[in-house]
């Protein structure tokens, strides 16, 4: 076998995915075993790998190397897909299922239908979504990295409304820096320090903005400047840059002067590619060329050591835990043979600490379908599911605005993400979408067949009116703020099974007022703005759709964010919450809850960043726990 | 390689800044040369197919672009002023670089083993054994182009210069030539060194140039290794030496100082089968496999001109496009070479124009040429 080369950061050393069988897991005693290998995960075994702990992650996805190859694969089944949504450039896999938009619609009991993963049964449907492969969601993710608001962490206190965090942003802070150096965030602290987010003197980002899109500064010649009345209070918007987690011109003056070294394309072999973003327009779901951060950057260095171990094709079907002490005492997990069959091996791997990173859907669909509710003194597993609920508005321009071209999204408006409003109405972000009605509609595709099937346009003709509708599309994503609530869950039913007899997360998820009233605000702010701009507004709105929600006798669709959040929330004491502010679990010692599931709220910020700051800080408690339970273990190499 | 950094200033053919400069555009001439090659290959093969050849002739020729800007760095150090829109900077292919003691010529065709073959020569590292050894002699009868060997007469020298046919002579001795690419860059270091021992003498320096001029690395990354910012001896000497040991890897090694894969190295991969990891020794790669289709891949007719294209107008009309735009980019780089460099990051959407548009070309069969497929000329 081939050895590791420890110094290139781009080097995913070769068969690490595929050379540790389940067996093999399953007879060692691990320092430290991770369900999922996302971003989450990554974080916490590379950290846990620098600190000297042997660590096994368990992956539900397939088993295959973080290669070029492996990536290539998801990149031509991509272009090859006929409906391109987050989950199109990966296999079909019915042992570990992911939730597709395409799939959304209630289910009716005794339905005998095995067509879809999220089991939902209200009339309203939520579209979200989350990926199951090596890397998890990152591979799907946009890149927009956010920190939360300081007020975000304490919105009860300040305005009555959701609940605090256990945490202020003064806590998190020194971790938000350390997640914007894994991820690589290209932005501008001047851009970023608004509405009371603030950097340490000096600090800088990794890398340099994003350069704003033509559409971006377009919208903020009608946008800058305009004035907004809210709660009795005014508010003036501008257009502003986001932080993306996507490789750019690196900002010379970072620590200190050191610098920063952009992280591209992961690869068992030296590619140089990736190592800045060339504008090619389909962040979401995969860039071509791995400019976009995803987890097997981290898991790469993770790896390096040799002390971390992965197990793909396991799915993990239960939390084994000793009843006397409430410790966990092991995982099982499903090892399935092949993507085409559903027979599979059981095995259970035991180690000192347990990690759940499986993204907020799947550690509670776990810990439900492991009975741990009945341990649970909160029972709040699986309560107080959480998404940005996103409202769509498009308007066409009156003049071409180079719409297609930069990374999906550049700028927005976030003047409206903080404020006294909040104590009655949900603040939001807005997004100015460079890759046009997409989203909406169904662009570019629709406007194609519009072109050739309804007005019968053909060759130069059909080429000039397509380039010409295209590059004047202008959608707004309205990113709303949906509190927790404790009848927004995720459970199991013993009716909903996989193919390889795993729970299927059953899904209850409803807008509430609160979050209308933004919406409904958010309709009318688009309305403004399109004015402003001279264009004219095509937004309709279908009540017969999934996504309906009616509001004070309106319609809107609300679709989902894929920001999946709050099943297992952290808080002061085992009554209120499900973790700590390490994101212990109150009721297992030995277990840890590491993900999107232990925020408290999500405010408007995409989550990302906020569970990677989170992962970086758990870390540094179960090194102290690991500590205090053993020595540290020789590294093999 | 014998490029080194504190030689004493014997023996160096460079004794006019002038001259200097002479040397400097030749090195921009060379470095570039390689490019054509590289992309047609490069584009030369079946989209989805042959990702391993793909990865490694792109990263290849991404480099070459990086010595492109190094040496312009240093010539824009000395004072001098890069030019590459001159008529004769893009060579007439087939031409004749220099590199080993075989004086070979380089193709425009499709991927294929002779292709590699001339990239393996191109990139072989041909350290010169002793002093006498860094030059060949001109062997004009071999070419054809003199019956008795010696130099042409200088209005023909000046037309064959012209032509971009020949490159790697030594400027003012049309008798000779470097062994390799490595000898033609340790020769500039030692005129750098000579000029500057001199200038120091009298007080002054040669490192006149406007340092606004310098193209920085926030301007120009991927693909490995980074922008030098050239201001005075140490940084010409440390950007001339990464171009010379990226493509040959340093003192025989593998890798070069920045743990890049030498050029020579990453092709050898294709003909090994095998990657390179750290450790191995040069001919011995023990990384993953890989896999080179051979037969995945457009039958580029090989140093197609556009006079070939006569009974194929919209293939004409293609390739003509193609060459302006190849013009275009080159001006802007140029451009970016002469005081605008932020001008490299705007020319990054020419060079998907160059690749949508060679693509165009290279996936059309010729008419009159049953089983072969048109590609770029290259003529501008």
């Amino acid at each position: 076998m081939t050895s590791y080369d420890d110094t290139d950061q781009m080097i995913f050393p070769a068969g690490a995915a595929t050379q540790t069988s389940a067996a093999e897991a399953a007879k060692g005693e691990w320092d430290a075993v991770i369900v999922g290998g996302g971003m989450a995960g990554s974080i916490v075994a590379e950290q846990l790998s620098q600190a000297g702990y042997r660590v096994v992650i368990l992956e539900a996805g397939p088993g295959k190397d973080l290669d070029l190859a492996e990536y290539e694969s998801y990149l031509s089944r991509f272009y090859g897909a006929v409906i391109k949504d987050n989950q199109s450039p990966y296999p079909f896999n019915p042992n570990a299922r992911m939730p597709r938009s395409t799939d959304t619609m209630p289910v009716h009991p005794g339905t005998p239908r095995d067509d879809f993963y999220l089991v939902q049964e209200d009339k309203y449907c939520t579209d979200t979504t989350f990926t199951r492969v090596l890397g998890g969601t990152s591979m799907h993710w946009e890149g927009k990295a956010l920190r939360m608001l300081p007020e975000d962490f304490n919105l009860q206190t300040k305005y009555g409304q959701g609940l605090n965090w256990p945490l202020s942003y003064d806590d998190l802070e020194p971790y938000y820096r350390q997640a914007e150096a894994e991820l690589g965030v290209a932005a501008e602290v001047e851009d970023q320090t608004y509405l009371g987010m603030y950097f340490p003197r000096g600090y800088v980002f990794p890398m340099h903005r994003m350069p704003p899109s033509y559409l971006d500064q377009t919208v903020a010649r009608g946008v800058d400047g305009m004035r907004v009345n809210l709660a009795d209070d005014d508010y003036t918007l501008q257009v502003r840059s986001f932080p993306q987690a996507r490789n750019g011109v690196p900002n010379a003056a970072y620590d200190g002067g050191k610098g920063f070294v952009p992280v591209g394309a992961v690869s068992t072999s030296q590619v140089e590619e990736g190592e800045r973003c060339q504008g090619n327009t389909n962040c979401v779901p995969i860039c071509p060329v791995q400019a976009k951060y995803h987890a097997g950057k981290t898991l790469a260095k993770a790896l390096r050591k040799g002390n971390v171990k992965i197990v793909t094709q396991a799915v993990a079907s239960k939390v084994e835990i000793n009843e006397q002490d409430q410790r966990v005492t092991g995982i099982t997990i499903k090892n399935y043979q092949s993507l085409d069959s559903d027979s599979y091996e059981t095995y259970t791997v035991k180690g000192t600490v347990y990690i759940l990173c499986a993204h907020a859907i799947e550690n509670a669909r776990l810990m439900l379908a492991s009975d741990m509710q009945r341990m649970s003194r909160s029972k709040l597993i699986g309560r107080n599911l959480m998404d940005h609920a996103y409202l769509l508005s498009w308007g066409l321009l009156p003049e071409p605005a180079g719409t297609m071209r930069g990374t999906s999204c550049t700028s927005g408006i976030t003047d409206l993400r903080g404020g006294r409003f909040r104590g009655t109405q949900a603040g939001f972000g807005v997004d100015i979408h460079n890759d046009g009605w997409g989203w909406a509609t169904g662009s570019p595709y629709t406007d194609l067949v519009e072109l050739v099937d309804k007005r019968g346009l053909r060759g130069r003709d059909l080429r000039r009116t397509l380039g010409n509708q295209i590059s004047r599309q202008l959608l707004l994503a309205f990113m709303i703020d949906l509190l927790p609530d404790r009848s927004n869950t995720v459970t199991v039913d013993d009716r909903y099974k996989d193919a390889i007899g795993n729970l299927k997360p059953v899904v209850s998820l409803k807008i509430p007022p609160y979050t209308m009233r933004g919406a409904a605000f958010a309709r009318k702010l688009a309305t403004d703005i399109f004015e402003k701009l001279g264009a004219e507004d095509r937004t309709t709105y279908d009540k017969d759709r999934y996504s309906a929600v009616e509001h004070d006798g309106q319609w809107y669709n609300i679709v989902g964010g894929n920001h999946l959040a709050g099943t297992h929330i952290m808080g002061t004491n085992p009554a209120n919450s499900v973790v700590d502010h390490t994101q212990q679990s109150w009721d297992h010692d030995n277990l840890y809850l590491v993900g999107p599931g232990s925020l408290p709220s999500i405010g408007t910020s995409n989550i990302s960043l906020t569970m990677a700051a989170l992962a970086f800080r758990s870390s540094t408690h179960i090194v102290r726990q690991l500590r205090a339970a053993k020595a540290p273990a020789t590294v093999r190499s | 390689m014998s490029v080194s950094e504190s030689e004493p200033s014997q023996g160096s053919k460079i004794q006019t800044i002038e001259e200097l400069h002479q040397y400097l555009y030749k090195g921009l001439q060379l470095e570039h040369a390689t490019l054509p090659p590289y992309l047609t290959a490069l584009y030369s093969l079946h989209p989805g197919k042959n990702s391993d050849a793909w990865h490694v002739i792109r990263v290849v020729a991404v480099e070459e672009m990086l010595h492109l800007t190094l040496v312009a760095n240093v010539m824009n150090a000395v004072g001098g002023t890069p030019d590459l829109t001159k008529p004769s900077f893009v060579p007439n292919y087939p031409t004749r670089l220099p590199c080993g003691p075989d004086y070979f010529k380089v193709h425009l065709r499709p991927f294929s083993d002779e292709a590699l073959d001339t990239f393996l020569k191109i990139e072989k590292p041909a350290p010169a054994a002793s002093e006498e050894d860094r030059f060949v002699p001109m062997d004009w009868a071999a070419l054809g182009l003199t019956s008795n060997g010696s130099a042409p007469p200088p209005d023909k020298l000046a037309e064959l210069e012209e032509s971009g046919t020949i490159l790697g002579l030594v400027p003012g001795e049309p008798t000779q030539r470097f062994l390799s690419i490595g000898e033609f860059y340790e020769e500039i270091i030692r005129g750098i060194n000579h000029l500057e021992d001199q200038a120091r003498k009298a007080g002054t320096t040669i490192f006149t140039g406007d340092p606004a001029r310098q193209v920085t690395p926030e301007y120009f990354y991927s693909g490995g290794g980074d922008v030098i910012k050239v201001t005075g001896r140490d940084t010409a000497v440390a950007a001339l030496t990464l171009v010379a040991e990226q493509g040959e890897g340093l003192h025989g090694g593998i890798f070069d100082s920045q743990d890049e894969i030498a050029h020579y190295y990453r092709f050898q991969q294709l003909e090994k089968g095998r990657y390179y990891q750290k450790g191995d020794n040069p001919g011995e790669p023990s990384g993953p496999d890989l896999n080179v289709d051979w037969s995945a891949v457009y039958p580029v007719k090989p140093d197609i001109k556009l006079a070939d294209l006569a009974g194929d107008p919209e293939i004409l009309a293609a390739a003509k496009e193609f060459n302006q735009s190849y013009a275009t980019f080159l001006t802007s780089i140029n451009l970016a070479y002469n005081g605008q460099p932020d001008l490299l990051l705007k020319a990054v959407w020419e060079m998907f124009r160059i690749r949508d548009s060679m693509n165009r070309l290279i996936r059309n069969p010729l008419t009159g040429h049953p089983g072969a497929n048109a590609g770029p000329t290259f003529e501008l």
